[in-house]
């Protein structure tokens, strides 16, 4: 296992030229998929929340992009390709699964639900990063079950987005729904998120009646889950 | 500047998500850029805003990547092109 670092968001993103298109072997296939495989592990991780379930995922995905590379268009975009099939790869096995985690229904919440909360509890909001130091108390595995609780369509999108800055255009494109319709996702499901972490961190005694408690949780450097 | 030429506070808020996400027209970013700058109550907000989204996002992407991950899709691949 590697040190642990950022894996996810860095990724280049490979275009094949027309002329790798007409003659794709098994090693320029790998060369493309190499440069995408770290940030596609990171979004099958989040995806399948199990590192077993998300390199069979890779791997599946992998070998379904190669039979079918006909499929992708030269000079388009690689790792948006590669991470449809990923993303059907999980939809396939998702719909077997029966044992979908509890998600949350949250849609009625308001706008800078964090924001709104952090001042009725006295914590900073101004500065060069005013939420770091709740997020960084609220801690990385409750970030990461927060995300796990959104319902899927919009987990999905969320996760397409925080993991590798695609645009709009691009998590469109990867899902196979209209522009608009994502928009609507990533909006609805960071209010919801931003509940959720809220949430969490009540539940999980970070803040209180009216501060941060402090010797809540914070991740040490380098923590992962 | 006319009244058409600035966002009011109302109008930037409308544009939050979009700005933060670099997902508005060049005028219209510039325009929310212009509100930022003179008014402290939306800077604030938006700027809370994006530190959730950075740190949410700093979050997610601490992982380890297999070692081996990288040799077995390759091995998996090899053996899909000869069959």
């Amino acid at each position: 296992m590697t040190a642990t670092k950022d894996i996810a968001g860095q990724g280049p993103t490979p275009v094949a030229t027309p002329a790798q298109r007409a003659s794709l072997g098994t090693g320029e296939f790998q060369v493309l998929l190499a440069q995408i495989l770290p940030a596609a592990y990171g979004y099958a991780l989040r995806l399948a929340r199990s590192r077993a379930d998300a390199e069979d995922l890779v791997q599946e995905a992998a070998l379904n992009a190669f039979r079918g590379q006909r499929g992708f268009e030269a000079g388009t975009n690689f790792k948006a390709w590669y991470f449809r099939i990923l993303t059907n790869c999980f939809w396939s096995k998702r719909r077997q699964d029966q044992r979908r985690p509890r998600s949350v229904d949250l849609d009625d919440t308001p706008d800078l639900y964090l924001y709104t909360r952090s001042a009725e509890h006295g914590l900073p909001q101004d500065g060069a990063d005013p939420a770091s130091l709740l997020l960084d108390r609220i801690g990385t595995g409750r970030v990461v079950e927060a995300i796990a609780q959104l319902p899927e369509e919009f987990r999905v999108a969320s996760i397409l987005y925080f993991m590798e800055d695609f645009t709009y255009h691009e998590i469109a494109e990867i899902l196979g729904v209209p522009v608009g319709t994502i928009r609507s996702r990533l909006h609805r499901g960071r209010k919801m998120l931003q509940k959720t972490l809220w949430q969490g961190a009540l539940e999980a005694g970070i803040v209180s009646a009216g501060q941060v408690e402090a010797e809540a949780e914070v991740d040490p450097p380098g923590a992962n889950v | 500047m006319s009244a058409l030429s600035r966002f009011t506070c109302e109008e930037t808020f409308r544009r939050l998500d979009d700005y933060l996400d670099r997902e508005l027209t060049a005028d219209e970013m510039r325009l929310v850029g212009e509100h930022l700058e003179i008014c402290a109550a939306c800077a604030s907000e938006f700027n809370f805003e994006e530190s959730v989204l950075t740190g949410v996002k700093r979050k997610l992407r601490q992982l380890d990547l297999p070692d081996d991950l990288q040799a077995r899709v390759a091995a998996a691949l090899v053996k899909a092109s000869g069959s």
